[in-house]
């Protein structure tokens, strides 16, 4: 009874020991190289993958390819009226558009899951003066989704003067996000 | 003539007869075949002490449960994988914490080296378990029965009877007939060895063990498969909408291990209608009778649509995905007009049963983008309407007289500070009632609001259905598996593995013999045995008598005195 009670703690406590230890030097050495920012993913050039081409109908009901926005840097917002956390961003995302205008970079919405008359009330009061594509049925989404991870509202994708992605936010963007990602978008081979 | 022994109380037989029935029962409890204890000396001694320990089933329950633990960060906090945003916010609220959290990896559980470490351990554990179980299995169920032992009357159940044959003769006599009962037989390999013959059956048995550990790997690779690439998810939908099978439509996405956005099945449903028909009278009345979701799939973007009818047991199968209908409730549309004319909202609102039998329903309407002040409606949605006593009550589940009650608010929705809120619910902390009683409005019916707050519409309703996603590769191969593994282990419990042996000696009197049979089996757990070895040595016995006869007589063949009433062995 002894003997195999101390086989039963010894055997716990070498597994418990090898796991603790498997796990420390692990998370050791991965540490240094993780991003500090979870939400923030960025594709080197060379590894960005493209982003699908699609035609959509904007809020207000002119089509939108997005192929013609080829040769600028573009930046792709996933929103919806009823999303509390897209609301937060709007402000910076009305900011950065008007600073980069000049810069030949575009901003354009994909409004998901919402419809056209809740969506418009949004960009009116929040300023938004770029246009958006209506995605109530998430077929923009699910293209980018095939491509990229896009698992949420709000997610933003920054797509380079090649229509490559160069890199996307998971939830709400904040200023220095966007604007570093918009710098490394810049850079193209 | 024939004299059966009791089980003699000081089994010695020779160590031939008790060999090992291939597997040794102590190994199958699973302490790790009989492992030494104590502290190994060498290097390769800790080693081997090592894998023992790994193999273990011990060591294996262990780490099931340090799975099962280590799965809980996953399910309280939020997860990289399924909702970002939510682990965003996470950071916002706990900014001591968090980053502590996300460098143990708990925002991404199922991904972290230690949660990898923990599986991988116990899938090596479990197939160093198996695997060479299975081999020792295998051999076990080739090895040819053991060489008969000398002292046959030893042996749990014995018997003996004189034969007038001479010994090769009877020993021949009883093999004829012990094949007959298709034992696995086994004759000396020297001619001077004696006169005798081992007889082993219930091989089967060791057939069962193995295929129980084959199909229990199967059950394990089957079960990883469905976990590394399968997903489940939930969809509600109000009639007339649209949504592709992509992570951000899906309102519970649980994706498997090795699922990404790209691996989902890229089809797309629309749910034209909804209809749901209760019984109308009786004494169930307003019971559901069917439900009919008429949707329109298409299996690819582009790809040609399909119409299909989602009923209850009747799920969508499309690319290997199945889509179920799980529910459905009512979704009021509204439309809210500011006093300038401006639309600011118009759209089905999902309201939720809060009584399943009459499917009064509440809702939320939030109208952030209303002016002058943010809008919010607490709303009750009632199908089949009666006034009872100034409250208004639903009687019946079906839609007959819809009416909905809303209780108007306006001031701050508190949406702005960028934390997501439950659709279904409505803060009220900033919020200042518009009106003392609520107001009731029928289908067309525009309830002014005071304050110049403009105007909401109760437009009229849509049903709305609740989907359930799941693809699980690993589902048919588990269910196959468990069902071989069930199979196996009756088999081996059913079968039993059973010795017998016959040994002839010339009689004292120096003609015939007197022959001595022997019988031995594991396991006998079914029992059963000691009839099966009355009547078979019985049948000996006679048989040797009638091979002397049919001898007299003249040169009939052995193999025809064989009785046709072969009594019944069990395997």
């Amino acid at each position: 009874m002894v003997r195999a009670k101390r086989r039963t703690v010894v055997s716990v406590a070498a597994v418990a020991a090898a796991l603790l230890t498997g796990a420390l030097v692990v998370t050791l050495t991965q540490g240094t190289g993780q991003a500090a920012d979870p939400n923030l993913v960025v594709y080197p050039v060379g590894h960005r993958p493209l982003a699908p081409d699609f035609t959509a109908t904007s809020l207000t009901g002119t089509p939108i390819r997005f192929g013609s926005y080829r040769g600028k840097v573009v930046v792709v917002n996933f929103w919806g009226s009823w999303c509390d956390p897209c609301r937060r961003e709007a402000p910076t995302l009305a900011v950065v558009a008007e600073q980069y205008r000049s810069r030949d970079v575009s901003f354009l919405g994909v409004d998901v899951s919402d419809t056209p008359a809740n969506a418009l009330a949004f960009t009116r009061k929040e300023g938004i003066t770029y246009p958006s594509v209506n995605d109530s049925g998430y077929a923009v989404t699910a293209d980018f989704g095939r491509v990229v991870l896009v698992s949420a509202t709000p997610t933003t994708i920054v797509v380079d003067r090649t229509g490559h992605i160069a890199g996307e936010i998971y939830g709400t963007a904040t200023y220095s996000e966007l604007t570093s990602l918009l710098g490394e978008a810049a850079v193209t081979t | 003539m024939t004299d059966v022994h009791a089980p003699s109380d000081t089994v010695s037989a020779g160590a031939d007869a008790t060999a090992p029935f291939g597997v040794a029962e102590t190994e199958l409890d699973g302490t790790g075949g009989g492992a030494t204890v104590g502290p190994p000396a060498a290097g390769a001694d800790w080693l081997r002490w090592g894998w023992r320990q790994l193999t273990s089933m011990r060591t294996a329950l262990v780490l099931l449960f340090l799975l099962a633990l280590g799965s809980v960060p996953g399910a309280v906090l939020p997860q990289q994988g399924s909702d970002p945003g939510a682990v965003q916010q996470y950071f916002t609220s706990h900014p001591g914490l968090a980053p502590w959290l996300n460098h143990l990896g708990l925002f991404n559980v199922f991904a972290a080296p230690w949660f990898a470490a923990i599986y991988l351990l116990l899938f090596t554990s479990l197939v160093g378990c198996v695997v060479p179980r299975t081999f020792r299995l295998a051999g076990s169920a080739r090895t040819p029965p053991p060489r008969a032992p000398r002292n046959l009357e030893r042996l749990p159940h014995s018997a003996s009877y004189s034969s007038a044959l001479p010994p090769d003769a009877a020993v021949a006599v009883a093999a004829s007939v012990l094949g007959g009962h298709r034992f696995r037989m086994r004759r000396p390999d020297a001619p001077d060895s004696g006169h005798w013959v081992s007889a082993e059956k219930g091989y089967l048995r060791e057939a069962g063990n193995l295929l129980f550990h084959l199909a229990l790997l199967g059950v394990l690779v089957s079960i990883a498969l469905g976990g590394l690439f399968g997903y489940k998810a939930d969809k509600l939908l109000v009639e007339g909408q649209q949504f592709a099978d992509t992570a951000a439509a899906l309102d519970e996405f649980h994706p498997g291990r090795l699922v990404s956005g790209s691996d989902l099945a890229p089809f797309s449903i629309t749910l034209n209608s909804f209809t749901a028909s209760y019984l109308n009278s009786g004494e169930s009345r307003g019971q559901p009778a069917a439900f009919h979701a008429y949707i329109t799939y298409t299996a690819s973007p582009g790809a040609a649509p399909h119409s299909f009818d989602l009923q209850v047991n009747h799920p969508l199968s499309v690319d290997s995905t199945k889509v179920y209908l799980i529910g459905h409730g009512y979704a009021p549309v509204f439309k809210v007009t500011t006093a300038a004319g401006q639309v600011v909202y118009d759209q089905p609102t999902p309201f939720i049963p809060a009584n399943t039998s009459t499917f009064l329903s509440d809702g939320v309407v939030k109208v952030p983008d209303a002016a002058p002040s943010q809008l919010g409606f607490m709303g009750v949605f009632v199908p089949t309407a009666v006034s009872v006593g100034g409250t208004l009550e639903s009687v019946f589940p079906a839609a007959d007289n819809p009416v909905v009650s809303l209780i108007g608010y306006s001031g701050n929705l508190g949406v702005n500070s960028g934390i997501p809120q439950s659709v279904y619910q409505l803060d009220t902390t900033g919020l200042r009632q518009l009106t003392a009683a609520p107001q009731v409005l029928l289908p067309g019916q525009t309830w002014t609001l005071p304050g110049g707050n403009g105007k909401i519409t109760f437009v009229g309703y849509k049903q709305w259905v609740s989907l359930a996603i799941t693809y699980d590769p690993g589902q048919v191969p588990a269910l196959v598996c468990g069902i071989l593994a069930l199979g196996g282990l009756l088999l081996s419990f059913l079968v039993r593995r059973r010795r017998v042996f016959v040994r002839a000696v010339p009689a004292a009197s120096g003609t015939g013999s007197v022959v001595a049979v022997g019988g031995l089996a594991r396991t006998d757990a079914s029992g059963g045995f000691e009839d099966e070895f009355a009547s078979l040595s019985a049948e000996l016995a006679a048989a040797d008598a009638a091979a002397l006869a049919a001898d007299s007589v003249g040169g009939v063949r052995q193999e025809e005195l064989e009785p046709n009433n072969q009594p019944e062995t069990g395997a």
